[in-house]
Order: C-alpha cells, then structure tokens, then sequence
C-alpha cells in the first residue's frame, strides 16, 4: 500500500499523537493550533522529515477542530476562527443540545477538512496561480465583505451594531503603524507594552469568558449545576446524521469559502469563518432562527474552518508563501530539514506532497474519531457546578493569556481589562460579536487599503477600476448590507408583532 | 480513560527523549559548562520561518551540549526582545540573537535609543547570510542593479520602484543603491527611484506581482526557490545583484561591488552578520563560556553543513573584537545614513 511506502509507522503515530496533543491545545481558551505547532517545532529538527509532517499536520488539524469544544460548551471561542461558532453552538447547549451541537461540529469539521483536502490535491498550483491575482484591493474588499457580518448579526440595533463593529476596528489600530515605525493611539505611560497593540486572545477570551462570568457573579452563583441543563432534554437532542440531509449546500459553500479564504496569504481563518456564517444566513431558509441555537450557523463556520487547513496549505506548497500564522510556522519546520518550500515543492518532493496529503487525510479521520466518540465526556462540562468551573476557566484564560507571547504579563491585564470591557458592553448594550469582528479584521483592513493606495498613488478610484473581480466583491458587499438591512427591519417586526 | 491519559503521557515522553537523544553527540568536555539548567534565547524576529530563527536555533542547538544546558529560542520580535533582555537576570539566563538590524534599527529610529549597542553586552559574531540582495520580475528589462540604474537613465519618462522594510538591512541596501544612482547619473535618475514600505518577505513577494514594486529586497534562502527555469513567468523572480562582499558558492549572482556599485568612494558592500546580545552587566565568567562554547561550535562541521543548507555561512568574530567590529561597521553604516533620502519622500 502506497500510504505505509510514504509514511512510516512512526509518523502515523506522531499524527494520532498531535491531533490529540492538538485537540487539548484547541480546546483550552488562549491556546491555538499555531502555539502548539510552534512549541513542537524544534522536536522536528531530530525527526525525519515526513515524521515531523506527520506530528504538524495533526497538531494542525487538532487544534483547529479543539475550539469548537469551548465555544459549543462555553461560549468561549477557544480560537480566533471558532467565534461564529459560539453564536449558534452555545444557544444550542442552552437549549439542552449540546452534545448534538459538538457532534454536529466535529462532522462539519471533518466534512470541510476532506472537502478542502480533495481541492488542495487535484487544484493546488492552479489555485495558487489565481491566489496571487488577488491584489491587496481584492484583499481589502474581502475583508469588506467579512465585516458586513457585522450588520447581519447585530441584535436590536443596526446602528448599535455598526457602532461596536467600528469600535473594535478602532482598538485594532491601537500600537505601531509599521510603514513608518510610528506609534499611535496609545494612552501615554503604555508605549512599551502597546507597542504591537493589544494582543488577540485575551481580548476575545476577556471579552467573552471574564466579562460573562462578572455578569453571573453579580447575579449570584448557587451551588446549583454550572448551566442547569440536561444534555438528552427529548428526541431533538439526539444527534442523527439526518441534520446533514438539507445542509448539503451549506456544507460545500462553506468548505470551498473556508477554502478559497485559506488559499489568500493574509486574509486567515477568521474571516474565513465569519464569511461562511454570513453567507449561510444570506441563503437560509430561516435566518431569523441564526443565533438562536440553529445547526444551519454551526456547520458554516466549523465546515469552514476546517476548509481553511487544506487551503492555507495551497499557496505555501505551491508558491512557498503561507496561507495563515499557522503555516507560516510550517515553513520553519522545512527549513530546518533544509528543504526549500516554492513553486516546485510539489514537484521536486513528490513522497513529502503525498506524504503530506496523507497525514491530512489521517489526521482529520484521526480528529474525528477521538472527538465524536468521547466527546459525551466532554460535553458533561455543563454539570460541574459554575462555582468549581469558573476558577478553572480563569485560571485557563490567565495561563493562556500569559503564554500566549511567550510570557507576557501584560497579557494577562489585557484579560482582565476587556473581561471588564465586555461586562461594562453588555450592560451599557455594546455588541461584542460585532466588536470582535471588528477588532480580528481591523488591522487587516487597513493594511490592505494602505498597501492598494500605495500601489496605486494614492488613487482612490483603484477600489472600482481594479478588474472583474473587484466589481464582483462590490456587488456582494451591497447584496451583503441590503439584505442585513432587511432582515434586521423584518427581525423588527416580526419582535414588534410578538409583544403585542 | 485512565488508560488513555497514561498510553499519551508515555507517548509524549517517549517523542521529548527521542528528540534530545538523537542529538547526543555531545562534547564530553565539560569545560564551557555553565551553572544554568535554562538559557532562553530571545530573537528580534517574530518569526520562525526566517534567517534569525533559522540561525538561532541552529548555533542553539549545538550550545546546549557543549554548554550542558537547554536552550530555548523565542521568536518574539524586536521591541519584546529589547523589553526581555532590558530586564533579564545577569546570570545569562535570557540573551537575545540578532543581526545588523538590532544597531540599524536604532539608527533609523525604529528602535530606542536606549538599545543601542553600548548598552548591552556584545556577544560573539557566529554566522553570515550572505545571500541578501534585491529581485526582480523575470521579464524586467535589466539584469542587474547597475543596469536598472542605466535603464532609468535611458528612459526618463520610466520610474523604479523598489520594495524595503523600514529600518532594517534592506533599508540600507536600498540607500546604498539610491546614494550610488544619484551620484553617477545624478538627480534626474534617483528622484525617479521610489520605495514601496512594506513588512514581511511574503508582502514583498506580492508588491512585486501585483505591480506595486519593480524591485524587491530578498535573498537567496527565501527567493531563490522563484529564479528556477522551471517556475512560471508570472511569478518568476531574478536577482539583480547580492550585497555580500563575495559570491555566494552554487549562484550565478553577481555582487552589487562587482558591478560598480559605490558610495563614498568605496565599493558598496554589506554583510549580514548575526550575533549575541547580553545584559550589560552579564556575568563575565558565562560571557566568556559562551564565547568558547561558539567558537568550538563554529568549528565542527556538521554545523557548518547545517548552515550551509540554507546558504549561511559560519563567521566567527570573538567576543573580545566583537564590540569594536560592530561599532566600526556602525560608524560606516551611517556615513550612508547621513546622506540617504528620507522615506517619507520617496515613499508611493
């Protein structure tokens, strides 16, 4: 069999071995995929190549697929690119399904992985070839249109919505400007530790995990179970396969989205999944159920993610040039064997490309069966009562904060100030998915607005005149706002006719 | 579930001893040990794809058995490294590797002031990337720096625009060639130069095929990979010429001296250099342990054949010279900084 001729024996047990070290890296809040890579990095250097491939790819698949636990159970998006799952994954917990909502995660994140596989191994160089036609104006005008999200997932308020979205993006910008060297923004006292801005998991950890648990400690907390919920609340919450039956659409866009979002070096996961959660509720059936515990939102964004590893492989093997931080990482791990990652990788290193496609396919298999089939073990989290799981969680969140950048304290007050943020957000009635959004794709945005002006001498008509592809985004991003608008003036009404 | 937590636990201890013991060709002399279980090796880049990692990790590697300790190297970027090193212990628990950048940086001021060199104690130099130079697209009209200056100067309605990093060692490569343009063809040709300001090596890439630059700073270890005959036009790269005061061995590439690049009468030339970089007040007795330890590392062989995969080249410049050597290098650079233009005026 050519699988065992390409892979050692060894290196299939370093890939069930990093999607499990992986998993438990996704799944505690601070910790990432791209953190656990880079701690396994100098390990490779003493193993043979196609070992090492083994043992990165399932760290890689591990700790993507490992944040769907948290944001599922916790509504702690465990990583960046698991924030839309926390929309619709802990309504669902709520609702007493969970272990149907983690089911229904790590089936879409094993469905879009294989999905993103097959196109990173029939269409990789052709893909990469189109990757690099995306100036940084298409760039700019994707993350547009990730961030028209924000519209659609403001609850109540459109205006209050925008607001927060625009909020975040401002606190994004906080720090260096990197074409001059310049700080800016930065309260003075804070120049040392602001210097890059505010790191991002402790602000998505803060925001979500300290914040919520200042709200429930001002409620109270009794020794009652954490979330009062019975995971086998009646026949709905048995997870069946049958959920996937209509979502066949939703399962190949957003794979091919998380995919072709992969595939663009800079643009990352985030936007990956956000894009796939906005387009599944563009094309629902029921968009008004989304954010309410509707598997339809949970397969968007884990199929999408998940997509996202085989595309962010594609421009790395096929141009040399990393997808996301994560493969970025991989290219330190050819390196070190002295083997040059461009555009005759594939060619040139046939048993490492296949190699590397089978550790992808063992891995997610791998991931899938370590997740489905003890995750009703997982899911009791919901029973330890809040008073013992709430400490845990901090202690998680400050562990992770801290390690995070290697040991940076300042971290760890970066936690603790946006926990205080989203406790004084939610009762002052700012959005935090919204500002979330906001701050991930922040910085990106102006980067890639600053870069096309750049190219262009300041030009602003470059936006409208840069080709077809342009055009096409600018329809999308209107099509985008329309229809949020729409919506969220029928969501008006249709809560307007409930009251009365 | 017991069984689970003991097989992984087993695993990953059987993974962590595999991988130091299949490296334990040790040095049994135990003289440059020191009196540390941990030295954390901070670099001045935040990545781990590139030539500070890349050279970090490998002189790290070889320093933990000739100095019987670990050695852990952190890619936390310029400014934390600076911020570690600035409150590290004086036991040499924490030093920080880095290259040219770590004096440029300050000179350029990207940096503070207060890391300048004098501050800190210099460490041995270790190694060269010798490979740094600038790129352009495969079907540029000129085939090396000195021609796209002629080029320019044939074709005055034509501009050049080269992609640079502010305040690092592409920035002073491009004042070398900016300063050089300037003087032998005059202001008609250099006010035509601009720069593109960008960050990393893959937004450099980019700029170059997306038409937002005409020529790149890159180097071997990152670009060479796009000048094979085999890579397709559209992103196909060559080298206009390497800054390196020789030829890089295996490349047709000619040195930016070779082809009568000049600034203040003098060939234009520069050498990036990695090096050590200590708390001032380090401890002298470890300063000099790793001074030793470094010098028998650069010595062996397979160090040298590790460095050479990826075209570094080993150049041990001792402690005790160190410091003067970069101070010297230091006063040079700036006789070109005085001269250069300012970024902002030349920048798209």
């Amino acid at each position: 069999m050519e699988l065992i001729g390409v892979l050692s024996p060894m290196s299939i047990l370093l890939c069930f071995l990093g999607v499990l070290i992986g998993i438990i890296f996704g799944s505690i809040p601070g910790m990432t995929a791209t953190m656990a890579i880079a701690i396994f990095l100098p390990i490779t250097y003493a193993l043979d190549m196609i070992d090492s491939i083994g043992l990165l790819i399932g760290l890689y698949v591990g700790g993507i697929s490992g944040g769907l636990v948290p944001a599922i159970l916790l509504n702690i998006p465990g990583t960046p690119s698991s924030l839309c799952t926390t929309f619709d994954g802990y309504p669902m917990t709520q609702n007493g399904q969970g272990e149907k909502a983690l089911k229904v995660g790590i089936t879409a994140s094993l469905i879009g992985g294989l999905l993103s596989l097959t196109i990173l191994y029939f269409f990789a160089p052709l893909l990469a070839s189109v990757a690099i036609d995306f100036s940084s104006v298409e760039k700019f005008l994707i993350i547009i249109f990730a961030l028209t999200i924000i519209a659609s997932i403001s609850k109540g308020s459109l205006l209050v919505g925008i607001f927060s979205g625009i909020l975040g993006v401002f606190v994004s910008l906080i720090g260096t400007f990197a074409d001059n060297n310049e700080m800016r923004l930065i309260p003075p006292g804070l120049e040392e530790q602001l210097v890059y801005g505010f790191s991002l998991l402790p602000v998505l950890i803060g925001l979500f995990a300290i914040g919520q648990m200042l709200i429930e400690a001002e409620e109270g907390m009794k020794p009652a179970t954490h979330q009062n919920i019975d995971l086998n609340k009646g026949e709905k919450s048995r997870f069946k396969f049958r959920v996937f039956k209509n979502q066949m659409v939703n399962l190949f866009r957003s794979s091919v989205l998380g995919t072709f979002i992969g595939i663009l070096p800079g643009v990352g996961g985030s936007a990956a999944s956000i894009t796939a959660y906005s387009q599944a509720k563009s094309f629902s059936k029921k968009p008004s159920n989304f954010g309410k515990g509707e598997p339809e939102g949970l397969i968007a964004s884990e199929s999408a993610n998940n997509g996202l590893t085989g595309g962010a492989l594609i421009p790395l093997l096929s141009l040399g040039i990393p997808g996301d931080s994560t493969t970025a990482i991989l290219i330190g791990a050819f390196l070190l064997q002295g083997i040059e990652v461009g555009p005759l990788f594939i060619p040139t290193n046939p048993d490492l490309w296949s190699g590397i496609v089978y550790a992808l396919i063992i891995a997610n298999i791998v991931m899938f069966a370590m997740m489905f089939f003890s995750i009703r073990y997982f899911a009791k989290i919901v029973y330890i009562p809040k008073y013992i799981i709430f400490p845990i969680i901090i202690v998680m969140c400050t562990v992770g904060s801290y390690a995070i950048n290697n040991g940076v304290m300042f971290d760890v007050w970066t936690l603790l100030l946006f926990g205080l943020a989203g406790y004084i957000f939610m009762k002052i009635g700012i959005q935090i998915p919204p500002f979330l959004i906001g701050f991930i794709l922040g910085a990106q945005c102006e980067k890639y607005f600053i870069d096309s002006l750049k190219g262009n001498g300041g030009d602003l008509t470059v936006f409208f005149t840069n080709g077809p592809v342009a055009l096409v985004l600018w329809i999308l991003i209107i099509g985008a706002f329309v229809y949020a608008i729409l919506d969220n003036r029928s969501a008006k009404r249709n809560d307007a006719r409930d009251a009365s | 579930m017991k069984k689970i937590v003991i097989t992984t636990f087993i695993l990953v201890t059987a993974l962590l001893l595999s991988a130091c013991g299949s490296e334990s060709n040790a040095s049994q002399d135990d003289g440059n040990n020191v009196d540390l279980s941990r030295v954390r090796v901070v670099i001045g880049s935040s990545s781990t794809g590139g030539d500070t990692y890349q050279n970090a990790e490998a002189v790290s590697r070889y320093l933990e058995d000739e100095m019987g300790t670990n050695m852990k190297v952190d890619a936390i970027g310029a400014v934390k490294a600076f911020d570690e090193l600035s409150s590290a212990k004086d036991d040499g628990s924490t030093v920080m590797f880095f290259h040219d950048m770590a004096y440029l940086g300050v000179e350029y001021g990207a940096f503070k002031e207060e890391n300048k060199l004098e501050n800190w104690t210099i460490g041995p130099v270790v190694a060269i990337n010798p490979g740094n130079g600038f790129l352009t697209s495969g079907e540029a009209p000129y085939d090396t720096l000195a021609e796209s200056a002629e080029w320019l100067n044939e074709n005055p309605e034509e501009t050049i625009t080269v992609a640079i990093q502010a305040g690092g060692v592409s920035e002073v490569i491009f004042d070398g060639y900016y300063l050089w343009a300037k003087e032998e063809f005059g202001t008609g040709v250099s006010d035509r130069i601009n720069v593109y300001v960008t960050g990393s090596q893959e937004d450099k890439n980019q700029a170059l095929w997306d038409g937002n630059a005409d020529i790149i700073h890159g180097s071997i270890g990152a670009n060479a990979e796009y000048t094979k005959d085999e890579v397709e036009d559209k992103i196909k790269m060559k080298f206009l010429g390497l800054t390196a005061s020789e030829r890089v061995e295996g490349y047709d590439i000619p040195t930016m001296a070779e082809q009568g690049i000049m600034v203040n009468g003098k060939e234009f030339t520069f050498d990036k250099e990695f090096y050590f970089l200590m708390p001032k007040n380090v401890d002298k007795e470890f300063a000099d342990k790793l001074d030793q330890a470094v010098q028998e590392v650069v010595g062996m062989e397979k160090y040298q054949e590790d460095l050479q995969k990826n075209s570094y080249i080993t150049n041990y410049i001792p402690a005790s010279e160190s410091t003067e050597y970069l101070l010297e290098k230091r006063k040079e650079v700036n006789k070109i900084i005085e001269k250069a233009p300012d970024l902002d005026e030349i920048a798209q």
